[in-house]
């Protein structure tokens, strides 16, 4: 079968995942609303407008997933056909990186590294331009904030910035 | 009288330098987003709500403003020239716009796109001036019943004009609900969905999740593509458009002022829609209209017009019920809030100034808009050629400034890099931000009306039938809930779909 073929009762149907992922997390809304208190519809609890919100977000992702067995939906790779799926992915990992990194190296270790990574692994920039970028902005917009307005960036463990 | 001397005095807060000088900055940077692709007013406006916190709640507000109506006029530009629309209201825009530009009339499109611009938010700004304050007073009058119906319509509206499948835009306007509703409650004090962290008790912010789910994502999804930029190399001339011009397009002019107006004020709405019905109207009533997608003036001055008329009566349900009806005025009430104000019926009399301030710079602001994207066209057109690859690792640093600077804490940089992600998968399998962010903003409100009317009515669900305007808003929400499910609706309103996270 071709990947641009709607498929109905197959477990890559992109629709049905993502039916299943809302009525977890309807589930997850719903139990959640329980453990919190009902109260009663006089003196509704703190665990009342959950508990009714995760059974609207239940029948949504009901009828999401009903739909997507009869009338079925786009598989999991058509939704990524024909694009650079690599370069969000990368990006992805830059920022994934660039959290964990944040706290331990500071705002300047770790904005420079993830700065020159985007210039030159998405759409690669010339070295000549992408090295002065990924220095002098993360510096001046540091230097501002912390000269000018006066606002303390992570420094890190090394204590730089 | 009262008006006239109520607006004298906002002439009085507006022309204030600091508040000339803030006005400037929103409109430009609204210009700036407006034109250039990939970053939107809503990355904007949350990027720099920490700024406002520098300054008094006018200059603040009056920046934030400036944003969003200034990207209105930016985003033709881009549109016009280089048929990539540069936020969501400009989509329609580049149909004709562009064709225009192409047969060397780029100036009479750019002109009449400002002027109309100009002329529409004019009419939206004398409109707003003389319905905000008689609104309000009919206001005082809501209780938590009414409030919570209005709540419920303009999300239910929101969902109703959001692309793709209705499903998936309640399912998102639920999670929105949710996520609104993390951190203590704030009727018994008791943590929600917090696990145990320290950081989640006042809630998840907003600026994190929109600028994940707006800022991030956008970026996410656009180096999918290889962005490539038509950019219409002609010196462009002519901006003033001819006789014939200012007779084809008066009369779309006119009709998306009006049209765009009344789509602005209702929950859920916005410059989006009203665009879209502008072109969908003008082509109807067109005499001629196979001229539509190859250059007509009409194409551009209707929906241009729109989208700026909307702009300015979305201020309505703000400044006068509390409720933003689309997720840029969920932004600016934002800023209200970290000023310890909150828009409502009271709003009015009891800060006059900072009503009739903003209402005066807005007019300024356009004005200002007027100077910016005529004379300066060149400049704009130049900023249009800064490559994708340079521009979008500048906008993913200032998201992660901007988050930071609102909160001083590095949670919130983890919260917007997880929402980013969040985001660009949402989108990925059609499942729009839109409904989400305008719910987190309205949830809160809503569950505490919701109890409040309980508790008032002791347990009686009728008292929201009963009274009459929450009557009324839950049978029209009901109507839209229910519209989908009829064939020839469901046509219509995948016609009228939009994308609003553009």
């Amino acid at each position: 079968m071709n990947n641009d073929t709607p498929v109905k009762l197959r477990l890559n149907n992109s629709e049905l995942w993502g039916g299943l992922i809302g009525l977890a997390l309807g589930g997850f809304v719903i139990w959640s609303g329980l453990k919190l208190r009902l109260g009663t519809i006089n003196d509704p609890g703190s665990g009342y407008v959950l508990f009714y919100t995760g059974i609207l977000m239940c029948v949504f992702a009901g009828a999401i997933i009903v739909s997507a067995i009869t009338e079925g939906g786009p598989t999991l790779a058509s939704r990524w056909e024909n694009v650079r799926w690599s370069k969000p992915l990368l990006l992805i990992a830059c920022l994934t990186a660039f959290a964990f990194a944040l706290e331990p190296l500071g705002f300047l270790l770790s904005s420079i590294p993830l700065m020159l990574l985007l210039l030159r692994l998405i759409d690669p920039v010339r070295w000549t331009l992408a090295i002065p970028i990924a220095v002098l902005v993360p510096s001046g917009m540091w230097w501002v904030l912390k000269r000018l307005l006066l606002i303390q960036l992570p420094s890190g463990l090394f204590g730089i910035g | 009288m009262d008006t006239l001397v109520n607006v004298a005095h906002g002439f009085g807060v507006a022309l204030l330098p600091i508040n000339l000088l803030y006005c400037f900055i929103g409109v430009f940077i609204g210009t700036l987003v407006g034109v250039l692709p990939g970053i939107g007013p809503i990355s904007a406006m949350s990027l720099l709500l920490p700024v406002t916190l520098s300054g008094t709640p006018e200059s603040g507000i009056i920046m934030m403003a400036g944003i969003y109506y200034g990207s209105m006029y930016g985003g033709s530009t881009t549109s016009i020239l280089v048929n990539i629309p540069g936020e969501a209201a400009s989509v329609v825009t580049c149909i004709d716009g562009h064709q225009m530009a192409k047969q060397g009339r780029a100036g009479p499109a750019l002109g009449i796109s400002a002027f109309g611009s100009f002329a529409a938010g004019t009419f939206a700004l004398v409109a707003l001036m003389l319905v905000a304050p008689k609104l309000a007073s009919v206001a005082i009058a809501f209780g938590p019943a009414e409030y919570f119906s209005l709540m419920v319509l303009g999300l239910v509206v929101l969902t109703f004009l959001t692309q793709g499948s209705m499903p998936k835009a309640l399912l998102m306007a639920c999670i929105g609900v949710v996520l609104g509703l993390v951190g203590l409650d704030s009727i018994t004090a008791q943590p929600r969905l917090t696990f145990g962290r320290m950081e989640l008790i006042d809630g998840i912010g907003l600026v994190p999740v929109v600028m994940g789910l707006f800022g991030v994502a956008e970026v996410l999804l656009n180096t999918e593509q290889a962005i490539k930029r038509d950019i219409i190399n002609t010196k462009i001339t002519h901006l003033l458009p001819s006789k014939e011009d200012w007779k084809a397009s008066a009369g779309p002019v006119g009709r998306g002022t009006i049209l765009g107006f009344f789509l602005g004020i209702l929950p859920g709405g916005g410059a989006v829609v009203a665009s879209f019905a502008s072109y969908a109207l003008e082509k109807r009533l067109s005499k001629t209209p196979e001229r539509f997608g190859h250059g007509a003036i009409e194409g551009v001055a209707g929906p241009e017009s729109a989208n700026n008329a909307a702009a300015g009566g979305a201020f309505i349900p703000l400044m006068t019920l509390g409720i933003p009806p689309n997720v840029v005025m969920a932004l600016l009430l934002g800023a209200f809030v970290i000023h310890g104000l909150q828009p409502g019926p009271l709003l009015i009399t009891q800060n006059p100034g900072l009503f009739w301030g903003i209402v005066a710079s807005m007019y300024i602001g356009n004005v200002m808009l007027l100077i910016l994207n005529l004379p300066m066209i060149g400049m704009w057109v130049q900023l249009l050629k800064l490559p994708y690859n340079i521009l979008f690792p500048l906008i993913i640093l200032f998201t992660i400034l901007g988050v930071y600077c609102s909160s001083n804490n590095v949670f919130d940089v983890y919260v917007m890099i997880a929402f980013g992600i969040i985001g660009y998968f949402m989108r990925k399998f059609g499942y729009e931000p839109a409904p989400l962010v305008l719910a987190f903003v309205l949830g809160p409100m809503m569950e505490n009306n919701l109890r409040k009317s309980l508790i008032l009515s002791q347990g009686d669900l009728w008292t929201f039938v009963q009274r009459p305007i929450s009557g009324v808003c839950l049978t029209l929400a009901l109507v839209l809930l229910i519209a989908p499910l009829l064939p020839s609706l469901r046509k219509k309103r995948e016609l009228v779909a939009l994308d609003e996270g553009a």
